[in-house]
């Protein structure tokens, strides 16, 4: 039994912070992690509400298994109402500071009201205080950690900052920890900058109990040696799928406009591990997140004499890279081959603290209005802001990160963006959140997953990959987006990362371990029945928040443009076929919303 | 016949000794099919992959029965998952 049994429960409005007992009746019924974060806010709060008002809350939430050694044992999300996309937003990330909560002794961290006035939270146990952040506020998120680690004198001190891209209210701001981690996406970040809480410092010495620690360490070992297949993550990380979505046809292109990139092996990870023309290598080594045996993280260096950073020592040095996502966004979507200058653009969103996709896929829906002539240098600040250009990549990608000029436009998302200029169908985006790199034409299930998924387009809210890759006919494919979507939510509530799932291990391996942590019997019936719940639950917070059936959609250029090349080469996205088989597999009516007998068969 | 057989992603580690990062050439009969050529990569039979041929993706029922011609490009592509 691996929880805390408490909470603790931070009032900015009021200054109180009080420790809680953990509802474990919620435990029972959500896990933990996204599950109960998300039970937590649809309890507390009036889903209708503004997302950067003080009536939204802010939870940090761990799962049971997070600070425990099973690997990948690290992760905690950030649940709340997203200021990108209005809908309910979670956001997952891995690093050190989840376990360092749990650790604290503490599975949820609740963040209600606002301050008047900057602060930060400093919990080492339970000692717990708001303190004065006018030291830090207006520092990035590498300067505020540098800071308060010299100030409290403790290299073990864990942090979740906002930059000033947080505190600006950028749409798409993230909360970044360990430095180059992040809960990244859904605008997270801009909740956290409204709030006017600037970091959450954490330093803690309880640790995690086990009640038969033996038993556990047995059934994580035997867990562990079933991760069979993690060699090629751990030594290229996700981007080595750069080449392989290419090749299939799936690797969005100039905002969707292509689906292969020409320049794909400027910025693949064969880019990343070969010596340039200077003799600079992009890739230094591997990095791995708390009890994780993967290490799929890139740690990279840009080459000092790369225009981005030629005057600019501070970058000189090895910082979070280029993983499969960043490159697509800040590589192929913005048509750039320049692997330094998308690690550049990459290097600000973790020190600014936004989200590398979102932010790609503005800039990449701003090239697309340039490129049409729907802004002009005279919009952007003397930027020639075409598709290819590094130069411009970079430059709106700093004036986005402090809030200057045009990067005010870019910093609103895409949605708005092009809503602004006249252009809505130019944002490559559902629910207001920027695609990730996959297109779904050429991956209809992908197509599915997104239009439907609750926190907005995301890639790890369902796993149709296999099937996609397997076939372009859309038989089939409605079952497997509605079942792995049960099964990414279970996972997501565990404490636990998806990624083993890559590397060998089954819904089986995550229910053994869930079970380990956890009292009573957790069969397969309990854990698909639990996902189906957090489902579900997400989308009754949506239904409140006004999002339904109208919002379960893609962009025009994904339903009626055929994909031009790859082996979906003349398709466009059959989503008006697999909605409504989506719809019925779920239990819910043709509008999208939960049938009373749905709701009763899963004690909503 | 050379052939240039590119296998991408976790499927590199079945690359023979002293291929390029991605490639490798192989030696075979003149035009031979596809399921031949494959039969020379040492990826073991519970492996899955896609074969993209120029381009084109070939389902594993036409394996036995496709061409490979002097001067094609035979991709190899593993399942993925999101990163």
């Amino acid at each position: 039994m691996s929880w805390q049994r408490q909470i603790l429960r931070v009032n900015l409005s009021t200054g109180e912070c009080k420790v809680e007992p953990l509802n474990m009746e919620w435990a029972e019924d959500y896990l933990g992690q996204r599950g109960l974060g998300s039970k937590y806010l649809i309890e507390e709060m009036d889903p209708a509400a503004d997302a950067l008002s003080a009536e939204n809350k802010l939870i940090f939430a761990t799962g049971p298994l997070t600070g425990t050694m099973a690997s990948t044992g690290g992760r905690y999300s950030v649940i709340t109402k997203g200021a990108l996309t209005n809908a309910i937003a979670c956001s997952n990330s891995g690093g050190k500071f989840g376990a360092e909560l749990k650790h604290a002794g503490y599975d949820l961290l609740i963040i209600e009201g606002a301050s008047e006035k900057p602060v930060y939270l400093h919990i080492e146990d339970d000692q717990v205080e708001l303190c004065d952040a006018s030291e830090v506020w207006g520092k990035t998120v590498w300067q505020t950690e540098a800071l308060l680690h010299a100030k409290y004198a403790d290299p073990l001190m864990r942090f979740a900052s906002i930059g000033q891209a947080g505190e600006n209210l950028c749409r798409y701001a993230c909360v970044v920890n360990d430095l180059h981690r992040a809960a990244g996406r859904s605008g997270v970040g801009a909740v956290m900058g409204a709030k006017k809480i600037k970091t959450i410092a954490i330093r803690g010495t309880v640790g995690v109990k086990s009640t038969d620690p033996a038993a556990f360490f047995k059934i994580v070992n035997e867990v562990n040696a079933r991760m069979t297949d993690r060699d090629g993550m751990s030594r290229d990380g996700t981007i080595d799928m750069i080449d392989v979505t290419n090749r299939f046809g799936s690797l969005p292109t100039r905002n969707n406009r292509d689906v292969q990139f020409e320049g794909a092996e400027k910025i693949n990870a064969e880019a990343m591990h070969t010596p340039n023309a200077n003799g600079h290598t992009n890739l230094v080594t591997n990095g791995a997140c708390f009890a994780c045996t993967i290490g799929c993280g890139r740690i990279s260096k840009i080459d000092p004499s790369h225009f981005s950073v030629k005057d600019k020592p501070e970058y000189h040095g090895a910082s979070g890279g280029l993983e499969y996502e960043t490159a697509y966004a800040l590589g192929s979507a913005c048509g750039v081959d320049d692997i330094d200058a998308a690690t550049y653009a990459g290097f600000l969103c973790n020190e600014y603290g936004m989200d590398p996709i979102s932010l790609g896929g503005s800039i990449a829906a701003a090239m697309e209005l340039f490129d049409i002539g729907a802004i002009s240098e005279e919009t952007t600040g003397g930027i020639k802001l075409e598709f290819g250009s590094a130069e411009a990549l970079c430059a709106i990608t700093e004036l986005t990160a402090r809030g200057e000029g045009f990067g005010q436009d870019v910093a609103l998302g895409s949605k708005l963006l092009t809503e602004k200029y006249g252009h809505p169908d130019l944002s490559m985006s559902v629910k207001g959140q920027e695609f990730a790199a996959y297109d779904g034409r050429s991956m209809q299930g992908m197509g599915l997953a997104y239009a439907t998924s609750n926190r907005g387009a995301c890639h790890l809210r369902a796993d149709p990959y296999g099937h996609d890759f397997d076939t372009t006919e859309i038989e089939g494919k409605a079952a497997v987006v509605k079942d792995s979507q049960d099964e990414v939510s279970f996972i997501d509530s565990s404490g636990l990362c998806l990624f083993p799932g890559g590397c060998g291990w089954t819904m089986d391996d995550y229910r053994t371990l869930v079970a380990a942590a956890c009292d009573g019997d957790w069969s397969e019936q309990r854990m698909h029945l639990t996902g189906e719940r957090i489902w579900n639950l997400e989308r009754q917070f949506n239904l409140r928040a006004g999002l339904g059936k109208k919002d379960d959609t893609l962009p025009r250029r994904i339903l009626e443009e055929p994909a031009p090349s790859g082996t979906g080469k003349g398709l466009v996205c059959r989503l008006d076929e697999m909605l409504p088989e989506y719809y019925a597999l779920r239990g819910w009516d043709t509008e999208g919303v939960p049938k009373p007998e749905t709701l009763q068969r899963l004690g909503l | 016949m050379q052939v240039t057989v590119k296998l991408f992603g976790a499927l590199r580690q079945y690359l023979p000794a002293g291929s390029s990062f991605n490639s490798c050439e192989l030696t075979t009969a003149e035009r031979p099919m596809l399921h031949q050529l494959l039969q020379m990569l040492p990826i073991p039979d519970h492996k899955a992959y896609l074969v993209i041929l120029n381009d084109e993706k070939i389902n594993e029922q036409e394996y036995a029965s496709t061409q490979i011609e002097e001067n094609d490009e035979v991709v190899l592509l593993p399942p993925i998952k999101g990163g």
